[in-house]
This record gives C-alpha cells, sequence and structure tokens, in this order.
C-alpha cells in the first residue's frame, strides 16, 4: 500500500500531510517523516497533522504522534486536522482524541 | 488445547458490590418488560439470550491464573493470581477422577496479583503432589518463599507437603514440559516478564501478560510478531488504552488493546483474548472496551483475515 506526505508552511503552522494508509509496512516512513517535520516546526511553532488523505493510521502510526510531540517539544503544539470517519473512531479508541486537539480546517 | 481462565484481573483482586449485583437485577427485570416465565431455567435462557454479558454476567474479579489442557495429564496452570485457590479445589475434584496430582507452573513474573493465590493453593498441602515451577526468574522460589513468612502469612513453606521443583528457562530455548513444547520471550516490565508459546500437534497458544512495548522501541515489536506467530489462541494484556500507555500510565509495565490486536494482525494470528482487566473497569467499561477492540480490529484490518476478539472472563473455557 502507498504512502506519502507533504510538507509546507501556511499561516504560521508547519502543515505535514500523509496521504495512503499507515500500517505494519508504512509505519517506519511515516515515523521518520513526521518526526522529521516536527523537529522542524519547532521553528514554525506549531504543527498540523493534514489528514484529509490519510486512510487509517494503526497503533504504529498513533504512537508516531507521540514521538513527533516529544520532538517537538511542550511548547509546540500539534493539531490533527481533517480526519475522516474511520480516522476519528481509530483516534477515539485509542484515546488519543485525548491526547491531540482534532480540528477541521482548510 | 483448552484454555480455561480462573482470574482474568490485573493488579488487584476485586469483587461485585451489592450496588453492582442491585444493578443487573434491576435492567434484567426491566429488560423482562413484565414477562412470565415457567420456571427458572426458561428464566436464565431468557436471560442468556437477551442480556448483555455485562448485566447477565461478570468478567470476575480473581488475578491472573490460566489453565492450558492438553499435556500429557498434568495439570498446565500460567501465574498463581487469586484465581488459582478455585482451580485448586477443582484439580482436587479432577484428582479424584483419575488425574495425577502433577502441576506445572509457568510464571509470567512475581509481582504480588501474580503470586497471591499460592498460599490458598490446596494441592500443596498434598504429600503425593508434584508441583513444578517453570520461571524466566531465578529469584522464583525466594519469591514464593518470601510471601509466606510470618509477617506476610501464618503457614511457612516448609509446612507444605508437595514435592517441589524449581526450574528457570532461557529465552528463546524452547524445552518440554508435560507434552508440551514452551517458549519463553522476555518482556518490558518492572523486574521483568516472561511470555510464553505453548505448542502441541501444531496447534499454539501464547500467554503474554504485563508487557508493556514502549513508544520509544517499537522495532522490538518484531520479536513478538515472531513469538506470536500463527497462534490459535493469543491471551494478551490490553490493561490500558493506548493513550494512557504513552502518557499516564508509560512505564507502569502494560499493554494496550490496540496494540494487542496490531501484533496479532502481523503475526496472523487466530483468536486474540483481551486479559489482564484493569481492576477500576466495571463490567459495563470491560464490555465496552472489549466492543470498542471488535470495532478496532475491522478498521485497521485491511486485506488481512479477520482476527477473533474475544474478552477473557473468569471461567471462559476456550478449545484450541
Amino acid at each position: 500500500m502507498s504512502f506519502a506526505s507533504a510538507v509546507r508552511q501556511a499561516g504560521g503552522r508547519l502543515i505535514f500531510a500523509p496521504t495512503g494508509r499507515v500500517d505494519a509496512t508504512t509505519a517506519d516512513a511515516f515515523t521518520d517523516q513526521i518526526v522529521a517535520a516536527a523537529r522542524e516546526a519547532r521553528d514554525v511553532g506549531a504543527l498540523v497533522v493534514d489528514l484529509t488523505g490519510l486512510d487509517f493510521m494503526a497503533s504504529r502510526g498513533l504512537r508516531a504522534l507521540t514521538m513527533a510531540q516529544r520532538e517537538a517539544g511542550e511548547g509546540v503544539p500539534i493539531r490533527l486536522a481533517n480526519p475522516n470517519a474511520q480516522m476519528r473512531e481509530i483516534l477515539k479508541i485509542s484515546r488519543y482524541d485525548m491526547l491531540f486537539e482534532i480540528v477541521d480546517e482548510a | 488445547m483448552r484454555v480455561r481462565f480462573w482470574g482474568t484481573r490485573g493488579s488487584l483482586p476485586v469483587a461485585l458490590t451489592a450496588g453492582s449485583v442491585q444493578g443487573k437485577i434491576a435492567a434484567a427485570l426491566a429488560a423482562a418488560g413484565g414477562r412470565t416465565f415457567a420456571d427458572t431455567a426458561e428464566a436464565a435462557r431468557f436471560a442468556a439470550e437477551t442480556l448483555p454479558f455485562s448485566t447477565y454476567g461478570t468478567y470476575g474479579g480473581a488475578t491472573s491464573c490460566v489453565e492450558v489442557e492438553g499435556a500429557d495429564g498434568a495439570f498446565i496452570v500460567c501465574d498463581m493470581g487469586s484465581g488459582l485457590r478455585e482451580f485448586g479445589i477443582d484439580s482436587f475434584r479432577r484428582i479424584a477422577g483419575g488425574r495425577p496430582p502433577v502441576y506445572h507452573f509457568f510464571l509470567s513474573h512475581l509481582h504480588w496479583d501474580h503470586i497471591m493465590g499460592f498460599p490458598f493453593f490446596g494441592p500443596a498441602f498434598n504429600p503425593a503432589a508434584t508441583i513444578v515451577v517453570h520461571s524466566g526468574h531465578p529469584d522464583a522460589e525466594a519469591a514464593l518463599r518470601r510471601q509466606q513468612e510470618e509477617i506476610s502469612f501464618p503457614v511457612p513453606f516448609e509446612w507444605l507437603r508437595a514435592k517441589f521443583e524449581f526450574q528457570v528457562h532461557e529465552p528463546g530455548v524452547p524445552f518440554d514440559a508435560a507434552g508440551l513444547t514452551v517458549t519463553l520471550a522476555a518482556q518490558h516490565h518492572s523486574h521483568d516478564s516472561y511470555g510464553y508459546r505453548f505448542e502441541k500437534n501444531g496447534k499454539v497458544v501464547i500467554y503474554s501478560t504485563d508487557s508493556e512495548h514502549k513508544v520509544e522501541n517499537m522495532d522490538a515489536e518484531k520479536a513478538f510478531e515472531a513469538f506470536f506467530a500463527d497462534a490459535d489462541l493469543v491471551i494478551c494484556d490490553t490493561m490500558y488504552s493506548l493513550g494512557d500507555t504513552v502518557s499516564l500510565k508509560q512505564d507502569w509495565g502494560h499493554s494496550s488493546n490496540v496494540v494487542a490486536v496490531d501484533l496479532c494482525q502481523a503475526a496472523g494470528a487466530r483468536t486474540l483474548a483481551l486479559f489482564h482487566h484493569e481492576p477500576t473497569y466495571t463490567d459495563e467499561d470491560i464490555q465496552r472496551m472489549h466492543a470498542e477492540t471488535v470495532r478496532y480490529e475491522e478498521l485497521v484490518r485491511g486485506d488481512r483475515p479477520p482476527l477473533s476478539v474475544i474478552c477473557a472472563y473468569d471461567g471462559l473455557v476456550v478449545e484450541v
């Protein structure tokens, strides 16, 4: 299954946009890329993970979000934007909806 | 093989309160809606067919104790939590029916909730009994003796009449015990813990409790996927939510339902048994966690065959 990501800046935030799915075969690439984005976000001030193009992520992807938050530091908030219905369920079941702010934005 | 769950609760035994029982009765009466029953058997059928398990039953409150049947006639038991007391009583019944009084225990680790049933294990007083304790811990014997010292318990270990043998095993080195092939895997937990892989005639049962899968060490999970490979049943520590294991309850030594599903899917396992339930959870909480885990498995299954997700409770019997 394919996975890709893109990074851009907009409105004083770094926007990390993964596409595809994050499962056992793509988790390592997702982890490397989102942790790198989190490192870059330290200089920007905030990181938005735009989930619009993501089918779903399993636990290794969720835990990569935690690694990214630790890399970014407490002063750099990470928000999860535009999850599809499947991802919203996964975030709720894992209780990651209590760890990360979920927002709807362009 | 056949697996019997004698204790499924994590950390601390719990008991139903009067309020909990009253709530179940009230819910059952409300569900009956004025219906009348010819006898209790008919009422029991109605309840079993109509009510959710959290109303008609309970997940129980005894701590970890799981029996694996299918060996050479000896009893195979994982951990000595408070569920061991009931197992010991039941084993007397089966010994009276001809089973040999030989017990092989496999200890995940030596924390209190996993050995607290041993002082109440009646067969330890049987001079005809043989008790073999398998562990990855060289201090297993010390742990069992220590909890029967006078400061903790009135009956010293020396008063026990069974013949004891303690065997320490290396992880990753298969050995034969009571007709089963057994392999240990080292797990992340305070003072270490060990998972067990039991194999016989092509069937595989995994017992993996009190095992934390650290967020910063996800590469280590490849070893667990191999350890769980093609298992017919994986009994797995699912005490917390994933969110808890990376935040408030990080380093508490436990895993989540979500990680357990991912490991079992990657391993090609057929059935996952949710185990080591959080002691503060009510029956409704555990039932909700079970339903969420079933749903999570569907959401991340992809092209894999379905993984059956069951929820262990005290008294559950699973044929493998």
